[in-house]
């Protein structure tokens, strides 16, 4: 029994050691606000698609701008360091990993959240009635 | 609703369908209560369970007729049905049809059951004296599962409270369009279809594997939970180990495949991602592992008997948990590859809370008449060691589970609190990496130890310095192999070193005892083998995970502020242009349209020192095309295996114009051609171009002229000076004319961004038919000449064996070409007509001289008087100008974004899993032929 007590405590111990350490891993979506300290943050928003966007591969296949609008309306120029995503126009939401620096927001990952199944569904139909 | 009356539709299946749902639901809840009743009752009565068994056959036949129904419609293309619409199309290869059955929700749930049903037959077979308590378990689950597609709607209030989404829903039921007030309106749609990026193998092998893991791991839960039900805490524990290691077998199979097919077919980059999904089915595999250790220990020590109860019944649990997370739509953003949301959400809570509930209560209940040793294992002895290392098994999972649930807890915290802020993990692979790291340095290391110990610590004092003498030596020769791997990998940090000595602690310690304890015995080789396994496995991850390497960096590209090693994967490659990229030499070589595939030749030789070529080989990354071909859907990579290492290739962006059809079209529209009026032999300056036409012929060589056949043709052969580069491109643009149609072939210049086409007016101005001709018989001698219009046509010569692109030789042909040369103030042409004698019939192909305008047909031999008769005429217009457009400043199109990852050690990975699979899969086999016995 002395020895199980032990053990579990050994392993409580080790969880709340994790616990606390991990923590450290997790965070709340940013905004471009938030992110003016300079640490990495992810931050949710839609693309501004009044801006322009820039992709020129040949110059530099690694390297996509283009400007975002934050859930508090505030729009920032971003650079993700990837090639464009496909069908990044048609995206609802977007949310970037990366740092601010210089009013320039460096994007290391994208991720984006594209229009639903179902919508598809109603253009699939309406397109077809459009080619009889 | 209107009354419109429906043509063409098939609604005897959805009749059908119906009434074998309903069927099938409600015999697997009159099985369940039956069997509970058998289990419940005192007597010795066998209609309860015999009842319960029926029943259960009853539900297994009307699942697989419903699930024929769906699959005859979907086999039949009766696009009335929603789920046939959305996961058939004409164009669906008969091949994936199997896979678009399982594609949707619906269909993954039928599968599932299936094996639920095929797992209960055996248990009525062979469960004996469990047969109820265990069969009411899955009638149970089936209850459960089977309300899913059942589709009933309750009118709840305003709203319709919905139980489950039918499959035999018609496509009309659930859509509004305006196309359901034609009477035929499915003469007039198609099915949606398959998503093209699950139109491969892997879909229809993997889920079915994987299925029949969730759905095996519903045995060992039910033995457990007869077990607390009939307080026998003993008997079952025999009956259940061969199924509890299939079913870690073969779920831990359906897990590697699919992180298989992630690496070779999709365009992931890698085999394990921590993505939610992956952790989601990952889990119950550790739990289960776990308490097939904690089972062994009971059964061959009688302790740990509770823990056996605890992880049997919290795998499935996790299980079902794990189809909580992936349907219900609640990971949102955080997972790449969840089903899409089907409003089944409380169903799935309701079936997770079910068996979570049921099976911690009876837990609970039973809790203290579960028997236990009195007194504690032996520190020396097997047990224990297997005991902590369940414990770090449940560790992993538990932090596995908790990072996972993030979006669960955020979801519940908004509920509380509108205003709270969802939490995320910033950095997922480092944060999961970091933690599961040590996990599997606790598992080698343990499971090394553990194997030279005895159960109950049998002889420990004469056992123990041979244990510390293997156990050293298994120390030093791991601290060697990590040493000599470093020469092979990078560690980057200690903890990698680490990981690397305990996985060769592993390794050795496994390999010692096969060779110097099992000697062979088949019995204690296959646990040996699953940790070798698991050992092997850690290398593996090692090379391949931290050891990938990009080779597709371009290192002229210039450095920009943001300097993180992984942004730097990609590069662009032009055409027909090597770039040397970490030692590799990567050429785009081509590309090829097959069906919806755009497929990739990438070459890419390995240079040594002295650049000399010492590897040679060439990829095919795809990109596939959406169904209606309006836009990429998914690119699919292509992997050159080799035993040390893998070079993965893939296609990760396409110019716009060859990606989506509306950019194509917007960039199409934006050109803006202008027409030039080209005289022969003469150049124009066209911006920064100049232009001249080098020649017109009438045998087109341009490539894609030369693919159809054409009644006439014309090809203008273009130099065109870039002055701003100094670079000339010798270029041919064609016309073709096939009756009254005209085919326009068009060229690009991608590097200097041109595009340039004939205008129309060309082939007028160009070719004039011979109905226009005025033809006169000349005869001529050979040497001799005649006079036409001032020119001189002198016949020269003769040639046997004609070439001319319009004159195919056929077998008894007899052809002969006439050698003439047209001359006309010193500047001369040179014309072949052919006469040709076939099959005793003469005929003739005519020779046309652009310059002169002549028309030649040779049309008589005359043997006797060794005369040759020509048919002349003279096409009298003057040669116009060439009417060309040209548009500059096109993007230019003929070029790709690559990434390209050599794997160094990735058969490590493959291997080491395949051994533990294989062992896993051994002992059960092993365990099931003992019992038999």
């Amino acid at each position: 029994m002395n020895r199980n007590i032990i053990i579990a405590f050994i392993l409580i111990a080790a969880g709340i050691a994790v616990f606390f350490n991990a923590s450290k891993d997790v965070s709340t979506y940013a905004n471009f606000g938030q992110a003016s300290h300079g640490d990495k943050v992810k931050i949710v928003g839609q693309l501004a698609k009044d801006k322009p966007m820039q992709y020129d591969p040949q110059n530099n296949p690694n390297e996509f701008s283009f400007f975002m609008k934050d859930t508090d309306g505030v729009e920032k120029k971003v650079i993700l360091h990837q090639p464009k995503p496909q069908d990044f126009e048609m995206s609802e939401q977007i949310v970037v990993t990366g740092k601010l620096e210089n009013d320039v927001f460096n994007a290391s990952e994208i991720l984006m959240k594209c229009p639903s199944k179902y919508k598809d569904e109603e253009i699939a139909i309406k397109s077809q009635e459009n080619q009889q | 609703m209107n009354d419109t009356i429906y043509v063409g539709e098939h609604l005897w299946i959805g009749q059908a369908g119906h009434f074998f749902i309903v069927l099938s639901f409600v015999t697997a809840l009159l099985s369940s209560i039956s069997y509970f009743i058998d289990v419940q009752k005192k007597s010795n009565d066998t209609g309860w369970s015999q009842l319960g068994r029926n029943a259960f056959y009853v539900h297994g036949f009307s699942l697989i007729a419903f699930m024929s129904l769906i699959f005859y419609a979907m086999y039949n293309q009766y696009y009335e049905y929603s789920y046939v619409f959305d996961h058939v199309s004409p164009d669906l290869p008969l091949k994936y049809i199997l896979s678009a059955f399982w594609e949707g929700q619906e269909g993954s749930f039928m599968l599932w059951m299936f094996w639920h049903v095929v797992l209960g037959i055996l248990l009525i077979r062979s469960a004996g004296k469990f047969e109820s308590a265990t069969v009411f378990v899955i009638a149970l689950a089936d209850v459960i599962l089977m309300s899913m597609i059942l589709g009933i709607h309750i009118p709840w209030g305003d709203d319709a409270f919905r139980i489950g989404s039918n499959p035999t829903t018609l496509l009309r039921q659930i859509n509004d369009a305006p196309i359901f007030a034609n009477a035929d309106y499915l003469t007039l749609i198609k099915g949606r279809g398959m998503n093209p990026l699950l139109q491969n193998y892997w879909m229809t092998i993997h889920p079915p594997t994987l299925f029949l893991g969730f759905a095996s791991t519903i045995v060992p839960f039910a033995y457990a939970f007869a077990g607390l039900w009939k307080n026998e805490h003993k008997e079952w524990l025999n009956k259940a180990l061969p199924w509890s290691l299939f079913s870690a077998a073969i779920l831990g199979t359906g897990i590697l495949m699919g992180s298989l097919w992630a690496y070779v077919a999709l365009s992931f980059g890698g085999y394990w991602a921590w993505d939610p999904v992956e952790n989601a089915s990952l889990v119950p595999w550790i739990t289960l592992v776990a308490g097939i250790h904690v089972h062994l220990i009971s059964r061959n020590t009688g302790y740990a008997k509770r823990s056996v109860y605890f992880f049997y019944l919290i795998s499935f649990v996790l299980i079902l948990y794990s189809t909580f997370l992936t349907r219900s739509g609640i990971l949102g953003d955080t997972s790449a590859h969840a089903f899409t949301e089907m409003g089944l959400e409380w169903q799935l809570i309701i079936l997770v809370l079910t068996f979570l509930l049921l099976g911690a209560g009876l837990f609970a209940f039973r809790y203290n008449s579960i028997d236990q040793p009195k007194t504690e294992e032996a520190l020396a002895s097997r047990e224990f060691w297997m005991f902590i290392g369940s414990l770090v098994l449940l560790f992993s999972s538990v932090l596995i589970t908790s990072s996972t649930s993030l979006p669960v807890f955020n979801k519940i915290m908004t509920y509380y609190n509108p205003a709270y802020e969802g939490r995320v993990i910033k950095d997922v692979i480092g944060h999961y990496n970091k933690y599961q790291l040590w996990i599997a340095v606790f598992v080698a290391a343990l499971s090394g130890i553990s194997i030279f110990l005895r159960y109950s610590g049998t002889n420990w004092n004469f056992q123990k310095k041979k244990f510390a003498v293997r156990i050293m030596i298994a120390l030093c020769m791991a601290a060697v192999l990590t040493y000599l791997t470093s020469f092979w990998l990078q560690f980057y940090s200690w903890q990698y070193i680490v990981m690397s000595f305990a996985g060769f602690f592993g390794i050795v310690t496994q390999i010692d005892y096969v060779i110097n304890t099992a000697k062979g015995n088949l019995k204690l080789v296959w646990s040996a083998t699953a940790h070798l396994g698991f050992g092997i496995m850690m290398l593996g991850m090692l090379a391949s995970g931290l050891n990938q390497k990009a080779i597709s960096t371009n290192p002229f590209v210039f450095k920009n502020m943001f300097s993180e090693e992984d942004v730097k994967k990609y590069v662009q490659l032009i055409k027909n242009k090597p770039l040397l990229s970490e030692g590799y030499l990567i050429t785009y070589k081509s590309d090829t349209l097959i069906g919806r595939e755009r497929r990739y030749d990438i070459n890419f030789k390995k240079l040594d020192a002295q650049n000399q070529i010492v590897e040679d080989m060439t990829l095919h990354p795809n990109a596939v095309y959406s169904n209606d071909f309006s836009k990429v859907a998914a690119f699919n990579p292509d992997t050159k295996h080799y035993l040390t290492k893998d070079i993965f290739s893939c296609v990760v962006s396409l110019p716009p114009a060859l990606s989506n059809v509306e950019e194509a079209q917007k960039i199409e529209d934006s050109l803006k051609f202008q027409t030039y009026l080209l005289p022969l032999n003469d150049t124009i300056h066209a911006g920064n171009f100049i232009i001249r036409c080098d020649s017109v012929t009438y045998q087109p060589t341009h490539p894609e002229y030369i693919k159809h056949s054409h009644d006439a043709g014309l090809s203008a052969h273009l130099s065109v000076t870039d002055a701003e580069s100094d670079t000339v491109y010798r270029v041919e643009t064609s016309l073709g004319m096939e009756g009254a149609l005209l085919y326009n072939y068009p060229v690009a210049i991608e590097e200097a961004g041109i595009r340039m086409k004939l205008s129309e007016s060309v082939a007028e101005d160009f070719i004039t038919p011979d109905e226009g001709l005025e033809y006169k018989d000349f005869t001529i001698k050979p040497g001799a000449k005649v006079q036409v219009d001032g020119y001189d046509i002198l016949l020269t010569g003769f040639d046997k064996n004609p070439q001319n692109p319009n004159y195919s030789r056929e077998d008894k042909d007899i052809a002969l070409a006439a050698n003439m040369e047209i001359i006309h103030k010193n500047q001369k042409e040179n014309v072949a007509p052919i006469y040709i004698i076939r099959d005793k019939q003469p005929m003739s192909i005519k020779s046309f001289a652009p310059k002169s305008g002549f028309h030649i047909r040779f049309s008589n031999i005359d043997p006797a008087s060794e005369t040759f008769t020509f048919r002349i005429a003279r096409d009298k217009r003057m040669l116009k100008n060439l009417s060309l457009s040209m548009a500059t400043d096109v993007p230019r199109t003929d070029y790709l974004i690559l990434q390209a990852t050599v794997f160094p050690g990735i058969n490590l990975f493959w291997g080491g899993s395949i051994l533990m699979m294989l062992g896993l899969f051994m002992a059960g086999w092993q365990r099931y032929t003992s019992l038999r016995k």
